[in-house]
């Protein structure tokens, strides 16, 4: 009994103590905050603030993309700029509180990574019409120049059209597969661009075709995106293009470990692979999330940012494959004929589908 | 008479010392990632409690897990571990979605409470698998609902995103991506936000907050469920079947029966969980509608100690550590990763305790008694 009593005692005394303690600190808070306010001022930094999607920073993907982007404008506007990026830990409310907070606080320019962005974005903007608004593949309606949003808008299926072929043309074995992130429609127009380039280039070619999952966790989950892309290699593919994110890494592993080819997505994922997977990783496909977010900083800074949608595809260099001093020798041969399909979708004279029902149609066009 | 005084200390000091062991494994983390743990404890509260507008939020958080929480504590009553409320609120939200939109041109009166009652149905038919299964057939309850949470993940990606995807969205040439989303519900299924009444008292929301009637509900159905638990024969056959199944039987309850009419019941309450969301911050549901509220209804139980109100002071809580964790984490910068980190160890400190000092003040009750009782007998014996 009488230890507990002091234990008691003890304890009742720590909390006066630490009690005691954080009064004491709460008197220095606002002399802190006072020196903060003073200092602000003198700068007149522009403030750029992003908010990363599913998967977060480190997907050497996606979301890194459009931090490289913020972080080349944090370079080279350093005397101008200050940067900061946000994860949201929950869906839905968190993420619109995160773009509302950052608003509040002083930011200029606030990037929304992702179309889940979309709604989000949407509401505050309004509420906020002095912050300027960036939302990377989410289109909003009924912008124009002078809006505070600009969407920047990818046409990932022209990219994901050069990689189809170019998978086409390395398999010998006439199966290639796909393995994307969360089912959801922009990730589908990954696939129909796949499927439509590895047909136009070879009509019998079989293409598997795997999700990862119903939820935003499918962005984060390599170990599932090995055991899809292993199926589809002892199913017979041997070239493998993912869309899944922070998933993909899973992707490129699985093709190391089966001596197979795998093809990246959105950043040149042979850069950021380890050294023994990087022969394993014929191409990227790449989505210029990093331009976009870099341009739209610039544009800032000198004054004419404008609202509206900003459209990166081939024709724009917003979506290209990637070529490096690893998989230079290896994709050397098809180099020609995957920049003749590139100049002829700029022409037009390929139109690539954006959905199923497109696809369809290019697909009995194929046949005729 | 002293250890009376002692008990009621330790009562009052079991959620302090929760509080101050939490601070201080919580300082210990901050420190590593290196900030100020002085200044991140200051900003969650400053920033939760100072701001009219984080005070709403904060009841807007603990709206659902209210409504969690009474779910997971009716089934812990009667001795049924019910992990299913995450599949149950889901199907819930997607069937009075699926009312909201398909069902249209009615009056708000009567469109709304239909919207809610198929909430509530939905809930309960997800929760009648399980129930079932256990009944007639002895299943584990806890394995059948853990493996309708996934089916029922899946069920709801496939009829939001295939079959009741709402296709009228605009897009740029195909480009951009559409939400993958239900229409949307037409006004008379909305809930309508509590400004109107906050007002009255002088009290101006924001107006992105969507604290909305369901917090009212959601107090209100605490209330009712502690009426039936505590003064309906019901509840006391539930309790009853709770504490020892096999005596309750002796004495004429039938098990199955409070079994099946008690999950049911838990499964409708879990049915109205996603509501609050659905009803007036989303306004359709989407393949980004919150998860998780049927595991932190868990969580939300057991610290509340399944009992009515102290469910509604614990999803307060919830609320506030939501709250605090958007503060600090967009004014101090503190990695998201952190943030979970905090929040996980603060709940734990919390049940930890409690549980230790329960466990301690059970025993100094027993022996108060025991004092009592033979004080008496001796008394007796004079």
């Amino acid at each position: 009994m009488k230890v507990r009593k002091i234990l008691a005692v003890g304890l009742i005394f720590l909390l006066v103590a630490a009690l005691l303690v954080g009064c004491s600190k709460q008197e220095q808070q606002p002399q802190q905050q006072q020196q903060q306010g003073q200092q602000a001022p003198e700068t007149e930094k522009l403030k750029v603030g992003l908010v990363f999607d599913v998967g977060g920073r480190g997907d050497l993907s996606f979301n890194d993309s459009a931090y490289a982007g913020l972080e080349r404008a944090a370079e080279d506007f350093a005397d101008k700029i200050e940067v900061e990026y946000r994860e949201p830990s929950g869906g839905g409310q968190d993420r619109e509180q995160l773009l509302r907070l950052l608003a509040e606080n002083g930011y200029d320019l606030i990037f929304g990574v992702g179309f889940l962005f979309t709604e989000h974005i949407q509401k505050v903007s309004q509420e906020f019409p002095d912050v300027k608004f960036g939302l990377i593949d989410g289109f909003i309606d009924g912008l124009d120049e002078n809006s505070n949003v600009t969407c920047l808008l990818f046409k990932e299926h022209e990219g994901s059209f050069l990689v189809g072929a170019a998978a086409a043309m390395k398999s010998k074995t006439g199966k290639i597969g796909f393995v994307g992130g969360m089912k959801t429609p922009l990730i589908e127009r990954f696939e129909v661009g796949y499927m439509a380039g590895a047909k136009y280039v070879n009509p019998n070619i079989e293409i598997l075709s795997d999700y990862i999952g119903t939820t935003g966790e499918a962005f984060k989950d390599p170990v599932k995106g090995k055991e899809l892309a292993l199926k589809q290699f002892k199913a017979g593919a041997d070239v493998v293009y993912h869309a899944s994110g922070a998933s993909g890494v899973g992707v490129i592993e699985a093709a190391a470990a089966e001596k197979k080819l795998a093809i990246g997505v959105d950043s040149d994922q042979s850069l950021t692979a380890k050294e023994d997977q990087r022969p394993y990783i014929l191409t990227s496909m790449l989505k210029s999330v990093d331009v976009s977010v870099y341009e739209t900083i610039k544009s800032l800074v000198e004054g004419n940012f404008k609202g509206g949608y900003s459209v990166f595809g081939l024709a724009e260099n917003g979506v290209s494959y990637a070529v490096n001093d690893y998989n230079k020798e290896l994709i050397s041969d098809i180099q020609p004929k995957l920049d003749e399909l590139k100049d002829k979708i700029i022409k037009g004279e390929i139109k690539v589908p954006v959905d199923k029902k497109e696809y369809q149609e290019f697909e009995k066009s194929l046949f005729k | 008479m002293k250890r009376k005084y002692l008990i009621t200390v330790m009562r009052i000091l079991a959620p302090v010392l929760a509080i101050v062991l939490s601070a201080f494994i919580s300082s210990i983390v901050i420190l590593a990632i290196g900030k100020s743990p002085w200044q991140v404890f200051y900003t969650i509260f400053r920033f939760s409690l100072s701001r009219l507008d984080s005070v709403a939020i904060i009841l807007y958080n603990a709206t659902p897990l209210i409504f969690s929480g009474l779910a997971v504590s009716l089934g812990f009553r009667m001795g049924l571990f019910n992990i299913g409320v995450e599949g149950q609120y889901l199907i819930g939200a997607f069937f009075a979605a699926l009312a909201g939109f398909t069902l249209k041109g009615l009056p708000a009166v009567i469109h709304l409470p239909l919207v809610i009652l198929c909430g509530a149905l939905g809930g309960m038919l997800w929760s009648f698998i399980p129930i079932y299964l256990k009944v007639k057939r002895g299943v584990h309850e806890v394995i059948s609902t853990i493996m309708l949470n996934y089916i029922s993940y899946s069920l709801i990606h496939y009829l939001i995103a295939d079959v009741f995807m709402d296709r009228t969205q605009k897009l740029l040439d195909g480009l951009g991506s559409m939400l993958a989303r239900t229409p949307k519900l037409p006004p008379s299924a909305l809930m309508p936000k509590l400004h109107g009444l906050l007002g009255l008292f002088g009290i101006e929301l924001p107006r992105h907050v969507y604290l909305n009637w369901f917090f009212p509900l959601g107090l209100l159905m605490a209330g009712l469920t502690y009426y039936l638990l505590m003064y309906t024969p019901f509840g006391f056959e539930l309790r009853a079947v709770g504490q020892n199944q096999e005596a309750a039987r002796t004495a004429g309850i039938k098990p199955e029966r409070v079994y099946m009419v008690g999950f049911l019941l838990s499964g409708a309450v879990a049915g109205l969980v996603g509501l609050s969301d659905l009803l007036s911050y989303f306004g359709y549901m989407d393949l980004d509608f919150p998860r998780n509220y049927g595991f932190d209804g868990i969580a939300v139980a057991l610290i509340g100690q399944n009992n009515p109100f102290g469910i509604i002071v614990s999803a307060m809580l919830f609320g506030f550590l939501k709250r605090g964790a958007e503060g600090i984490q967009t004014l101090l910068n503190v990695p998201m990763d952190t943030i979970v980190i905090l929040q996980a160890v603060m709940i734990m400190s919390i049940v930890v305790i409690t549980k230790v000092m329960n466990d301690y003040i059970k025993r100094l009750e027993k022996k108060e008694d025991v004092r009592v009782c033979s004080s008496q007998n001796s008394s007796l014996q004079v």
